[in-house]
């Protein structure tokens, strides 16, 4: 049982840039519950590619703008 | 490269723990005090030297079952109306297959155990019991990882 592994993003900026959007509101527009998304938000769980897609959608970015692999980790 | 702040360490918004997480505590909870209380009820039946047959069992382990159908409704209910669940999402999924795989292994060893039990002069009393414990230690395990898994992460 690995820990799991480091995938940063900006999320939280990005909803405060988008009229301080709320955790809720964004949860609810990607599908997901507000403790998911909050646990995406802090790295303590990478989405599905699905997820993934539907998030950087909302915030109209690419994938690679909303999301960060660190192989170092 | 992305051009946009990483805000994962920030201090971050705390929302409360979600119905399945709270649901994998009072299962937890409910499973602990009403099978601990069983296996006090068997070991002591055990110890007065019923071993011949699982049947002397049944009713005690008919009300638990019972009891733990009651408690756990009553738990999931509470739990229901205090926080609204908002439905079984893929972090739930994941979560609960991930503890489901860590821990049926301890089934499959009880199982094993019981079927070599049965070429020897064990009473069934004890085989079935055996299972038992293997099957409540499984299940035990399962709920113990689901909320590591939802505090540690996945």
């Amino acid at each position: 049982m690995g820990a799991p592994p480091k995938i940063s993003n900006g999320i939280r900026a990005l909803r405060f840039k988008h009229d301080e959007m709320t955790q809720k509101e964004l949860a609810d527009r990607i599908g997901v519950s507000r403790q998911t998304l909050n646990a995406i938000e802090g790295a303590k769980y990478s989405p599905s590619l699905e997820v993934a897609f539907r998030i950087a959608r909302v915030f109209d970015l690419p994938l690679e703008e909303v999301f960060r692999f660190d192989e170092l980790s | 490269m992305s051009n946009i702040q990483d805000t994962t360490n920030l201090h971050a918004e705390r929302p409360g723990a979600s119905f399945e997480e709270k649901s994998a505590w009072i299962t937890l909870v409910c499973l602990l005090v009403l099978f601990t209380g069983y296996f006090a009820v068997a070991a002591q039946m055990l110890a007065a030297g019923v071993t011949e047959s699982a049947v002397p069992y049944v009713p005690v382990f008919t009300l638990v079952v019972i009891l733990l159908v009651v408690v756990l409704s009553v738990g999931h209910t509470i739990a229901a109306v205090t926080n609204r669940p908002e439905g079984r999402d893929e972090r739930d999924r994941i979560i609960a297959w991930k503890a489901e795989n860590h821990s049926s292994w301890l089934l499959g060893v009880g199982v094993l155990a019981a079927a070599f039990a049965l070429a020897t002069p064990i009473g069934p009393a004890w085989i079935a019991n055996g299972l038992l414990m293997a099957l409540f230690l499984a299940e035990l395990l399962k709920h113990s990882l689901q909320p590591f898994y939802y505090r540690r992460g996945v």
